[in-house]
């Protein structure tokens, strides 16, 4: 046994055991999470859906808005009663104020927050439009075209609420909307009559329908979708349908049924 | 050198393998000395070295995150708009700076340039000057006077000259004598300060406009910048492995004073992500931030609720005296969080969290931050526990009295003998050897006649509060003496063996009686029953208006309605969907008219109820309530009130009738009910009697003849600290320490299986079913069984009541750590304990962020939510306390029209009378007061008076059809009125403070978010606010406050005022008539 190899082995052993001690006691791994690959829309597949909402039943008969608590209101609509917007029904009981969009879906795909602007009038005390829908994040301008005071009172439940007085001839009041909600309830307290909501959609596909009911939802991606409608008294009813490239799927056809 | 030997062992045996080994052995004690050293023996070291990774990479992305968007934002047209004005007031503000620079640097070179010539010139003079002075006036040294005088001419006349810099570099020799050095150099510093006052008045649109970038960034991007990010890395990266300590050593304490005062805390040497130079509190992180999975071992998170930190400060409690544990052990995990047999504070499990709080938050009745305690202590109360278990703090009005009733009889004793001192000292004042001592005796007769007048005040005062305390003694159990007026008798026997069949969510926990037992108290309570007065008959009512009564007044605040998912409404008290089934129509319809009225008063000094004929006797109606509430008999104070904390909605009878009618309609059609003959019978009552002392029944109901009956069961004031071997396991003593729960499954905590031979698992048992105690025991006669009933509550309330136990300790930790207040913040918690009693929570908003159980029904969902009752976190502020004072007494404001709320008419639900005693509404005013940081007493502010002009401007605004104020206020007009929606401003003045009334008219939001009323009614215009609308012609040139005129104008609001301007207002009258026309 020579000198060398006892060297050797104890340089070979002490490295060994420092080399042991030594190594790192770190298990955990930086764990990034995958940055969710985001679809791209090809717009030479896209294709639609449309549908006409109906009623099932006669509406709600109502009686025309009683403003009498504002003067300026009832000379506003002299000659003219205003009725609730509530439940709008078209000719053959098609159902306006309905919210039309692709609940799911459309989530791998990314949408740019649209630059117009979406216009609440407040006229002659009533909202104008009744319901109004736009995007997350789209501005939504609010206008006083009355020569009252009113207030705006959106009380959501995701959102954040706020509540402003507007008199006549005031700017406008802009605001936004960060999150998904169908759909924000508007007041007015000063006028308890003016009721209006506000739905907010993470997708450009969505209509309000007039009073003739009809929607269609264009620039659809290929794909497997839930469409829901809503409407206010009446709540929700949801439908899954699949489209093939460049198809135009009619006949999404909604029935609400009274109550 | 000497020859070796042949043989010799070292030169011919080789060693190697020998030397080998124990190289080896060496090295291997060695490593392991060293492992045992920085590793092994100190786990937290390796800890700090991993934090130091995870929280480096985790800040780098942070870092880079946050200089991407920081980027993002100053490319943004908002920002280089900013930047280019920045950019323009620097171009404008540049050269002017400039000038002033070069101006300012000459004053500086001027004043430098004459400095020493004016500093030699000014001591030469000032010492000259003293030295005349010191001359004396007199005639002998007029001349010496006269000399010293003509030096001090001569050196102010004396001429320096100076090399005097005139700007360009160039410099004039000029010369100055005293006077002018003098002016020049005050000059000059004038000229100095002219200067950087201008330079201020020029830099002052770049700094705005700097300002300005800066606000846009921290606008959009919240939280810490880049740089500050930055600097965290650094320090990160340099970590020191270091053992953190914190020695907590009260004065006259040892550090070494184990479970005594001292405190040593080292949980943070593995606990880094606490420490605040590392992780500062706007940046909380989570495992998940740092990429760990929940369940890795790493306690490198930030404590999730910084607030906590704020107020118990990590560097003087550290953490286990808060999460329990072994603060200084370290070696171990298991050590360290004391989770062994012989360590008396084990960690806490999160369930179990806010036992921490207990410990020093005992006195409290309402915590902030510990919802979980907070729950508990409420459970405690309306789930009984109280009737059984005394604690400390909780309904402690009983022995209260007692000790009222001692003092009052103990000051008048002390009065009789004072009585009887005065006209012996007057007596001796007489005899008095000289006037002196005669002064003497006579000025101490007279002090103590004073002396007892005050000893009568005092009395006085002891005798209010005595009628205060018998006012606020409550049970949680309805009054048994009433039972044959209320209830059906065969519905009682049922009740006792049935309670959660009949009932799913019932306060009253189950017994374990046998049927004989039930048959026994029934018996014995339906005998024991008042039989008279008979009730008045009441005529059916109308269920559906009593439906929509029950169901808007505010009733659900307390009781609930409605079974399984259908159920909605409070916990406080009863479900009412089987009242029909139990109840006597006639006895339901008094008890909504007034649940607070009797039958019968109890005289508790002669132990009995009185009756008609003990007032007839002495020649008194047979009246009784809290205005005639002494005994006839005995002048004591009675119990005049039903002993329930349901307060009195002042109903008319025809709406009583309405709700008791639609209870009445609340029963299963299928339930059916066997006739309980036997609750007449005699025989029974004997022993029915011993089993409702036995059980202890009388700790939450009344009941004749044991009204001053003690509770049956332990004091729980300190049970957390009663050492594991009181509490007795009985027959569970080994599956508990082999963690085997009663049923037989093996219990986990978390995520590891355990023992539950602690405190946490004898209470999570015992308030899960106190029967299992009793397993596998020979109890023949079930009176030998454990008689605490089972408590009616869920896992979550189990947590709860375990949290409130396990804190319920004499603490270890130093006197100074209990939180005693002695300012508003004891004002404060003497509060919450009337709040908490008699569920104002149920309705009002209080604490900021709290639910209400009204908030949380269906009915008052979305913009229903203005129906709510009003928020009151800021009532201090907002209301008069002398207003606060009278409203608390009568919420109806009104000795006549009762039948209403005396603020918000327009409310369905309604302000009930509480008859709290005089005690209580003050302790409530001072609540509010103090939860606003408002003074007492309380003294408003002096407002000016309104001017005929500021009154025209005021009205004017007010009128004006921009104003909406009259559209939802209250006018008086009933027409208007059905649809108001806000009080009427006539109460303002007494009601409102206006300092809180100016916020509220112009940031509403902030105080109440949610709130009706916008905001955006004024805008600010520099110093004042402004209306914001078009104003009325007559307002125009105001140039004052508009908010602050509008207060000062409601608060002066007269009825006449407000009829004028109805009249002038078309609002209210005309089109209120003409709308009722069409």
């Amino acid at each position: 046994m020579n000198r060398k190899v006892v060297c050797c082995t104890v340089a070979i052993a002490f490295a060994a055991l420092v080399g042991g001690c030594s190594k790192s006691q770190n298990g955990t791994e930086q764990q990034q999470p995958a940055a969710a690959a985001t679809k791209t829309i090809d717009p030479a597949t896209v294709g639609s859906v449309s549908g006409t909402i109906k009623l099932d039943g006669a509406a709600p008969a109502y009686k025309a808005i009683n403003m009498s608590a504002d003067p300026y209101c009832v000379k506003a609509n002299a000659g003219h009663p205003v009725m609730p917007q509530e439940v709008v029904t078209g000719d053959g009981n098609t159902l306006g104020n309905v919210v039309v969009y692709v609940k799911s879906g459309a989530e791998g795909y990314s949408f740019p927050t649209p630059t117009d602007t979406v216009t609440l009038d407040q006229k002659n005390c009533t909202y104008t439009p009744h319901v109004l829908a736009l995007m997350v994040g789209q501005q939504l301008s609010v206008i006083n075209s009355d020569d009252t005071t009113h207030n705006i009172h959106p009380t959501p439940t995701d959102n954040r609420e706020w509540n402003k007085s507007q008199p006549p001839k005031a700017p406008a009041i802009t605001d936004s909307f960060a999150r998904p909600e169908i759909a924000i309830p508007v007041k007015c307290n000063v006028h308890p009559w003016m009721k209006g909501y506000i739905a907010v959609m993470a997708n450009p596909f969505y209509a309000v329908t007039d009073k003739d009911g009809k929607f269609d939802l264009k620039g659809l991606p290929p794909g497997t979708y839930t469409i829901e409608a809503w409407q206010e008294k009446y709540g929700t009813q949801d439908q899954t349908v699949t489209i093939g490239a460049k198809e135009d799927k009619a006949g999404v056809d909604f029935t609400f049924k009274a109550q | 050198m000497p020859e070796l030997q042949p043989d010799d062992p070292i030169k011919t045996r080789s060693y190697a393998n020998v030397i080998l080994i124990a190289i080896f052995v060496l090295l291997l004690c060695v490593s392991w000395s060293f492992y045992q050293e920085f590793i092994g023996l100190r786990p937290w070291r390796s800890y700090q070295t991993r934090f130091a990774e995870s929280y480096s990479a985790y800040l780098q992305k942070q870092v880079r995150d946050r200089e991407a968007a920081e980027k993002a934002v100053e490319s943004s047209a908002d920002y280089q708009k900013l930047q280019a004005a920045l950019q323009q007031a620097e171009a404008v503000a540049d050269p002017q700076d400039k000038a002033i620079k070069q101006q300012s640097d000459l004053v500086d070179l001027q004043r430098a340039a004459i400095l020493s010539a004016f500093q030699t010139d000014r001591s030469l003079v000032g010492s000259l000057i003293y030295d005349y002075e010191v001359v004396p006036n007199t005639a002998a040294y007029r001349s010496e006077k006269q000399s010293h005088l003509q030096a001090v001419l001569d050196a102010e006349a004396k001429e320096y000259s100076v090399d005097w810099p005139e700007g360009d570099g160039k410099t004039v020799t000029r010369t100055f004598n005293y006077n002018q050095l003098n002016d020049t150099f005050n000059q000059l510093l004038d000229q100095k300060a002219q200067l950087t006052a201008k330079q201020g008045d020029i830099d002052q649109p770049v700094k705005d406009a700097q300002a300005a970038m800066a606000k846009l960034i921290s606008d959009k991007l919240p939280g810490l910048t880049a740089d500050q990010l930055d600097g965290l890395l650094k320090s990160a990266r340099d970590m020191d492995v270091t053992l953190v300590q914190i020695n907590v050593n009260p004065p006259g304490t040892q550090i070494n004073d184990i479970g005594g005062v001292g405190l040593t805390d080292r949980c943070q040497s593995c606990h880094v992500g606490m420490n605040p130079k590392f992780v500062p509190a706007a940046l909380t992180i989570t495992k998940a931030d740092l990429g760990l999975p929940r369940s890795n071992d790493a306690p490198f998170t930030s404590h999730p609720d910084q607030d906590l930190l704020t107020w118990h400060p990590l560097d003087t409690f550290g953490c286990s005296p808060c999460h329990g544990g072994n603060g200084r052990a370290l070696d171990t995990v298991e050590l360290a969080h004391g989770r062994y047999e012989h360590w008396l504070w084990p960690l806490n499990y999160p369930e179990n969290y806010q036992a921490g709080c207990q410990q020093c938050h005992s006195a409290d009745a309402w915590t902030e931050h510990a919802p979980v305690l907070n729950e508990a202590k409420i459970l405690f109360r309306d789930r009984g526990c109280i009737g059984c278990h005394n604690y400390a703090g909780f309904d402690s009005q009983g022995q209260q009295l007692q000790d009222t009733d001692r003092e009052i009889a103990s000051l008048e004793k002390e009065k009789v003998d004072d009585n009887q001192k005065i006209p012996i000292l007057n007596k001796q004042g007489d005899q008095a050897p000289d006037n002196a001592t005669a002064q003497r005796l006579y000025a101490e007769a007279t002090n103590l006649t004073v002396t007892v007048s005050k000893l009568d005040a005092r009395v006085e005062q002891l005798d209010q509060l005595s009628h205060s305390l018998q006012q606020e003694v409550k049970r949680v159990g309805p009054d048994l003496k009433e039972v044959r007026l209320k209830l059906h008798p065969e519905w009682i026997p049922y009740w006792l063996g049935h309670t959660w069949n009949f009932d799913p969510t019932a306060q009253m926990p189950q017994f374990r009686l046998e049927p004989d037992e039930v048959q026994a108290i029934s018996a014995f309570i339906w005998q024991q029953g008042l039989k008279g007065p008979a009730l008045d008959k009441q005529a059916p009512g109308d269920p559906a208006r009593g439906k929509d009564l029950f169901n808007s007044l505010g009733c659900l605040a307390c009781h609930s309605i409605g079974e399984g998912s259908q159920k909605i409404g409070g916990d406080i008290a009863d479900n009412l969907s089987r009242e029909g089934e139990k109840a006597n129509y006639d006895y339901i319809v008094r008890w909504i008219h007034n649940p607070r009225v009797r039958s019968a008063p109890y005289d508790p000094y002669l132990h009995r109820d009185l009756t008609s004929e003990d007032y007839t006797k002495h020649g008194l109606p047979f009246v009784f309530d809290v205005d005639h509430s002494r005994s006839p008999v005995d002048g004591h104070e009675l119990v005049v009130q039903q002993q329930t904390i349901m307060p009195d909605f002042r109903l008319s009878w025809q709406e009583a009738r309405d709700i008791a009618s639609f209870l009445m309609t609340q029963k299963d059609a299928s339930s059916h009910y066997d006739p309980a003959p036997f609750v007449n019978d005699a025989s029974l009552y004997e022993k029915g009697r011993t089993l409702v002392v036995h059980y202890g029944c009388a700790g939450c109901h009344e009941i004749s003849g044991l009204e001053d009956a003690s509770r049956v069961g332990t004091d729980l004031t300190q049970e957390g600290s009663k050492p594991i071997g009181r509490f007795d396991f009985a027959l569970l003593y080994t599956k508990a320490q082999d963690g085997i729960l009663p049923d037989g499954q093996p219990l986990k905590r978390g995520n590891e299986y355990s023992s539950w031979y602690d405190l946490k698992g004898f209470f999570d048992q015992k308030l899960a079913d106190p029967a299992v105690f009793d397993e596998g025991q020979y109890k023949p006669d079930p009176m030998d069984r454990l008689k605490m009933p089972k408590p009616n509550v869920t896992q979550d309330q189990i947590n709860a009541l375990t949290s409130f136990l396990l804190g319920s300790t004499q603490s270890t930790l130093p006197p100074s750590y209990q939180y005693l207040p002695t300012d508003q913040r004891q004002a404060i918690q003497d509060g919450w304990w009337i709040v908490t009693k008699y569920n104002c929570i149920g309705c009002h908003q209080i604490d900021i962020g709290q639910r209400t159980i009204l908030m949380d029904l269906p009915a008052y969902k979305g913009d229903n939510a203005i129906n709510l009752p009003p928020v009151l976190t800021s009532e201090g502020a907002r209301v008069n306390p002398e207003w606060l004072k009278s409203f608390l007494a009568n919420p109806s404001l009104s000795a006549t029209d009762t039948d209403r709320d005396g603020v918000r008419q327009y409310l369905k639900v309604r302000m009930p009378t509480f008859f709290l005693s005089d005690d209580e509404v003050r302790k409530l005013v001072l609540f509010f007061g103090a939860l606003s940081s408002q003074q007492q007493p309380f003294i408003p502010e002096k407002l000016a008076p309104l001017s005929d002009q500021e009154r025209s401007v005021a009205r004017a605004i007010f009128t004006s059809p921009a104003a909406p104020c009259l559209k939802c206020h209250m006018t008086g007009n009933p027409a208007h009125d059905a649809n108001a929606t806000a009080p009427n401003f006539l109460l303002a003045g007494q009601r409102l403070r206006s300092a809180w009334t100016e916020r509220w008219i112009t940031e509403p939001a902030t105080i109440i978010p949610g709130t009706a009323m916008p905001s955006g009614l004024f805008v600010r215009q520099g110093n004042r606010w402004v209306f914001n609308a078009p104003l009325p012609p007559e307002a125009k040139n105001y140039t004052g406050d508009e908010a602050d005129l509008l207060v000062r104008y409601l608060m002066e609001l007269t009825p006449q005022e407000q009829a004028m301007l109805s009249g002038r207002t078309p609002v209210a009258a005309k089109s209120g008539s003409s709308s009722v026309k069409k």
